[in-house]
């Protein structure tokens, strides 16, 4: 495990049956990188991101998060988990607690913050998201966007050190997307580590450090996103890119 | 803090299970200094040898003939003691184990039971007698060819019946208890009944309207208190001169003639039998059967709700064992039906444990596993159709799985279930209703012993039935109302 990388993945296999959907992947992200992860769907990419907080078990291989290695079964998960922040497609807000409570309720019931601090810091990070004025609300009387941002800052609260996004824009309306990447995009320029796994190809070229291209269940390619979207180097990353840029 | 839980509910369990036990037992009489205590097993109730007041206890005006005498014996012979009240069967298993000195429950005097008990000089003489329907004009077994007679199965005048039914050509149609097969008769369905004397005359002489044809009472047989053989002979010694006080003094026989002729102990006044009338004459007895009902609903979904959730709870855990266990104690509960777990807990299990389950206990613990296994299944639906996201983003934010079941998953699984919980609660009310066969007096017990004595079987359901029907309407209208704030 190499001190450097916030996140260091080596040799990760993952199956379902004899279906293999990982084969063997190897990635490592820096403090502060924002990585996204593009391919077609089935690639593997989004089973490869819920490794990383052991949402899925690997079958073999390593996943070190601030040095823990999730795979160890000696691993308090829970405590790496909380490390860890994730973001779904489907936003997953808990719909027997209004937005406030959906914020505060890891901090407070892990043992993090007294119910006034969380109070406040869930006020802060709504207000981050533009939403502080839906704190009262019930998340189901929210639009997907708001949702999705009420999302984001739940996962903030537990002051993650790193943040995983999964496709966080594929289950909203085309206006609500721009507002839930807005909030990504400042994350990122405040310094926070993400790993984003997502369609948006715009989002990609302007914000990634790293585009990662994945393919049948390996990693095909990555780099820049100026010498992945400008100078693909595999053909399957052409095809993909010429399928999604020219629609 | 898993296990910590399971004490707090262990605890709270066996508290309350003592509390229920604590309720049957029946309180002693106090004993002064220096007179012996001495310990009767008996039955519950055994008309007209012991009847039970409304508190399960003796102290009424009428607690039946063997109650009376021996009140009478102990005070003459100057002891005390102490009734324990059992099923027959129970009554001589602790005399057996030494747990009572005597049995005073209508016992027979057997050329078997000779050999392994000593009894006192027979107060009494119980036999089998045959009866008709008032207006019926059958007076011998002569004329019973081609006709249907009844008897309750397993006693002896189901064997007699057996044993004599090539000789006189009759049909036999067996019955579990004495008010069912004697409405049987009075409908003109069976020509005849065959039955305890003592037991038929009580119920005569309280309205049935039967009459006896048989001048001797058939397989006679004396009527004693029994022992464990060699032992207590002092209080043997005690008994027999006090039976034979009674005798001699003429008290016995006033006792037994209150229970078995004339009318001396209930007034069998012109009732009034319209549905109003029938209302009156029967409203302690409706409101004593209707509030046990209620109370075997309200603690038996309370114990049916915890066990409930515990399946519940271990059919969605990670683990295969937990999940295991869940399914087949579902599975098994919800196979068998609720009238055999009354029987086989009610009936079967003092087998095994060597004394004998509380008949309250009996119905709680046979709606505790019944309706649980049904709640078990709906807790687990509700659990199972929350989606799977919500576990996700709950264990994602580093909630424990405990945590994120109680805090995420529970009270969403449990806003889904509120229908079909509702909905169990409601059958459990009307499944109070089996316990009947175990004898509990909840409602529909109450309206078959009623009816036992008025005859009035299509007046009396009806007024069940209503009552049944106002209280789930009344249940129905308080979980709208608590479904309607929930939402």
């Amino acid at each position: 495990m190499d001190k450097k990388y916030k996140v260091q993945v080596k040799d990760l296999h993952k199956s379902y049956g004899s279906n293999e959907v990982l084969k063997g992947i190897n990635l490592n992200v820096k403090p502060n990188e924002v990585v996204c992860m593009i391919g077609p769907s089935g690639s593997g990419k989004s089973t490869f991101l819920r490794c990383i907080n052991k949402l899925e078990e690997p079958n073999s291989g390593h996943v070190y998060v601030d040095g823990y290695d999730i795979a160890d079964p000696k691993v308090n998960i829970n405590k790496v988990r909380q490390k860890i922040g994730m973001v779904f497609q489907h936003f997953n807000l808990f719909p027997n607690m209004n937005v406030l409570q959906n914020v505060t309720l890891a901090p407070v019931e892990l043992g993090k913050m007294s119910k006034d601090e969380a109070k406040k810091a869930a006020m802060h990070y709504l207000d981050i998201v533009g939403l502080s004025e839906k704190a009262d609300a019930n998340p189901t009387k929210l639009s997907g966007g708001q949702q999705q941002r009420v999302a984001i800052a739940r996962a903030l609260a537990m002051k993650p050190d790193v943040m995983l996004f999964d496709e966080p824009t594929s289950a909203l309306d085309p206006e609500m997307v721009g507002d839930v990447l807005e909030v990504m995009k400042r994350l990122a320029k405040e310094g926070m580590t993400m790993i984003v796994v997502t369609h948006e190809m715009g989002f990609a070229k302007q914000v990634a450090d790293r585009v990662v291209f994945f393919h049948d269940g390996d990693i095909r390619e990555q780099g820049t996103p100026d010498q992945i979207f400008n100078h693909p180097q595999h053909p399957d990353t052409r095809n993909f890119l010429d399928k999604v840029l020219n629609v | 803090m898993q296990s910590n839980h399971w004490k707090i509910f262990l605890a709270t369990l066996t508290a309350v299970l003592g509390i229920v036990i604590g309720w049957q037992v029946i309180e002693p009489q106090t004993a002064s200094a220096d007179e012996q205590t001495y310990t009767f097993a008996t039955n519950n109730t055994f008309e007209p040898f012991e009847i039970q007041d409304s508190k399960g206890g003796y102290s009424g005006k009428n607690p039946g003939i063997e109650i009376e005498i021996l009140k009478k014996i102990a005070k003459h012979e100057h002891f005390k003691y102490r009734l324990k009240a059992m099923s027959f069967n129970g009554d001589l298993q602790a005399l057996e184990s030494g747990q009572v000195d005597a049995v005073i429950a209508g016992m027979s005097v057997t050329d078997e039971r000779k050999a392994k008990y000593d009894f006192s000089t027979p107060y009494y003489t119980d036999g089998v007698v045959m009866a008709v329907a008032k207006d019926s004009n059958i007076k011998s077994m002569k004329q019973l060819k081609g006709k249907t007679v009844s008897a309750k199965s397993g006693t002896s005048a189901a064997l007699y019946l057996k044993k004599n039914q090539k000789k006189y050509g009759y049909k036999i149609r067996y019955f579990d208890s004495s008010n069912t097969m004697w409405n049987d008769v009075k409908t003109g369905n069976t020509a005849a009944t065959f039955d305890d004397g003592p037991v038929l005359q009580y119920g005569i002489k309280t309205g049935v309207p039967l009459k006896i044809v048989t001048k001797k009472p058939i397989d006679a047989q004396p009527v004693a208190v029994g022992y464990q053989k060699g032992k207590n002979l002092e209080l043997q010694k005690k008994v027999n001169d006090g039976i034979k006080w009674l005798k001699d003094t003429g008290q016995l026989d006033q006792i037994i003639n209150k229970y078995t002729k004339g009318n001396g102990t209930t007034k069998t006044t012109a009732a009034d039998h319209t549905i109003l009338g029938l209302l009156k004459t029967n409203r302690e007895a409706l409101l004593r059967g209707l509030w046990m009902t209620i109370e075997l609903t309200v603690v038996g979904i309370i114990f049916a709700m915890i066990f409930g959730v515990i399946l519940g709870v271990l059919g969605v855990v990670n683990n295969k064992f937990a999940n295991g266990v869940s399914s087949t104690l579902i599975y098994i509960f919800r196979g068998i039906p609720m009238i055999v777990l009354a029987f086989f807990i009610y009936m079967g299990v003092p087998n095994v444990i060597g004394h004998k389950v509380p008949l309250f206990l009996a119905g709680i613990l046979t709606l505790t596993f019944d309706e649980g296994a049904y709640i078990g299944a709906i807790v687990k639906g509700g659990f199972e159709s929350v989606s799977q996201g919500q576990w996700e983003a709950a264990r994602s934010l580093g909630l424990p799985y405990s945590k994120a079941l109680i805090k995420v998953i529970a009270p969403q699984g449990f806003k889904l279930m509120v229908p079909s919980l509702v909905n169990q609660f409601i059958i459990t009310l009307k499944d109070t209703s089996i316990l009947s066969a175990i004898g509990v007096m909840e409602l529909t017990q109450t309206g078959t012993v009623i009816i036992s004595q008025n005859m009035e079987g299509f007046r009396m359901w009806t007024i069940i039935a209503v009552i049944y029907i106002i209280i789930i309407t009344l249940l129905t209208w308080l979980s709208n109302y608590v479904q309607k704030r929930m939402a």
